[in-house]
Order: C-alpha cells, then structure tokens, then sequence
C-alpha cells in the first residue's frame, strides 16, 4: 500500500493531533481561544497605536483628526475592546507562566485561573476606563 | 517509521522542512523573554494613555518627548511587535497548510517589520522635532 503511494509519487498525509471538534468545552479550553482571539484582536490593535504616533509626530491637524476618531463613539468602543485584550492578554499570558513554572495544573486551580483570567480582564477593563473618565 | 517506502531517501531528506529543527528554542524563548517584557511595560503603556488622555496636541508632544516616556515607549512597541509577529506565526503554523503558509508567514513579517518601523519612527520624529 505505501509502496504503492509512494511509487506513485504521492505524499503520505501526516498524521494531525485531535482537534478542537472533538472535546467538550472546558473552560481552560474555553480561554485558551479567547487568548488567540485577543491576541488576534491586539494586532490589528497595534495599527491605532501607530496611527496616533504617526498623527502626533505630523501636525496639530492629523492629530486633530485621531482625537476626534478616538472620542467618537465608534472610537470609544473600539479602544474599550483593545482595553480588554490587552488586560485579557496580559492576564492570560500570567497564567501560562504560572504553568509554565509547574503551578495550578490541577483540576480545581487550573480552572479557577481560567475565570480569573475571563473576569480579572473585564474588571481591570472597567477600573481603567472607570479612572479615566475621573481623570478628565 | 522504518520503512523502505521513501527509497534511497535519507533521514534527513525525510525530516528537513517538516518542522523545527534547532530554531524551534530560540523562538519559545524569544516569545518568553518579550511576554515577561511585557507585564511591566503594558502597566505603564496603560498609565501612559491614562496620563495623555486629558492633554492636548502639544502636551502629548511635551510627554512623549521627554526621555522616559519615550525610551518606554519604545521598548513597549519593539517588545509587543516582536511578541505579536511570533504570535500570529505560532496560529499561522497551526491552521494554514500547504503552499500559502509560506506567503502567509511573509506577509507575517512584512507587516509586523513595517509597523514596528512606522511606530519607532514616529515616536522618534515625536522626541527630536
């Protein structure tokens, strides 16, 4: 058979771990997505960082351009959400240390780290926002 | 594995392209060194926006011109785009196969190169004029 295929000149297919498809959710597994998702979400994040960079070292009226985006609805709904990636990230990032150093792989603390990571990055989402509405 | 299907091919020719060899390290430990970098520094990018966040054209101007602010910056931007590049390549790596995995992972880079320069460019240009 895989002299055949082989004769034949074609490849033979290497073998894939199992895939998400076939597990029940977990909530481990659950935050191992949101942190590709956030992730994915900083990334294209970073594009306003350089366009505020760009517009602040070009002139008072590029600048102007960005502050009115930012302070737009829209604006402010997009920066609350690179707020929480970047806290979401951030928190995930943590956890995978800590596992990394051997910690909180058991059943109960690995699953209590994964909520921690879902509700510490919303909380710390809001404390942010919350502060910089007090500031202004 | 040992089989005779793959001929007068050796081993290496069967393993070479099929993943990492000796790179495969310096990857994970450049993602590591960058997301360690990065707890401290995301904390202050963070103070940073909270503290502009009520000035003006020229106040931002002032701020990020001073040494500080900037020299954080900086490190904040290489860090987070050198953290994001390997990043996307890890997914990249994961759900692309066959031919266009290669375009995407150098669409990967090109873009993050491109940004990392437009952003310490401006940061830069920021400090100096």
């Amino acid at each position: 058979m895989t002299t055949n295929d082989a004769a034949a000149g074609k490849r033979r297919s290497r073998p894939l771990s199992p895939h998400l498809g076939i597990y029940k959710l977990t909530m481990t597994m659950a935050m191992s997505i949101a942190h590709r998702i956030s992730g994915g979400a900083l990334y294209v994040g970073v594009l306003l960082l350089a366009w505020f960079l760009i517009a602040a070292s070009a002139d008072a009226a590029a600048f102007g351009v960005f502050s009115a985006f930012i302070e737009s609805i829209i604006g402010r709904l997009i920066l609350f959400g690179f707020t929480w990636a970047l806290f979401h990230h951030l928190l995930g990032g943590i956890r995978h240390f800590l596992w990394d150093a051997g910690y909180g792989m058991d059943a109960p603390l690995r699953d209590q780290l994964a909520w921690a990571t879902l509700i510490g990055g919303f909380a710390l989402t809001i404390v942010v926002w919350a502060i910089g509405y007090a500031v202004r | 594995m040992t089989n005779d299907s793959d001929g007068l091919r050796t081993p290496l020719g069967r393993v070479r392209f099929l993943g990492a060899a000796r790179n495969g390290t310096g990857e994970a430990w450049l993602m590591h060194v960058t997301s360690l970098a990065l707890i401290p520094l995301t904390l202050y990018f963070v103070w940073l926006v909270l503290d502009l966040l009520h000035m003006d054209y020229n106040g931002v101007r002032e701020e990020l011109g001073r040494p500080i602010p900037a020299i954080l910056l900086l490190a904040f931007i290489i860090a987070g785009i050198v953290h994001m590049e390997l990043g996307m390549r890890s997914v990249i790596v994961d759900y692309i196969h066959g031919g266009s995995r290669a375009w995407a992972l150098a669409a990967n880079t090109c873009f993050c190169a491109l940004l990392a320069l437009a952003c310490v460019y401006a940061a830069l240009r920021v400090g100096f004029t």
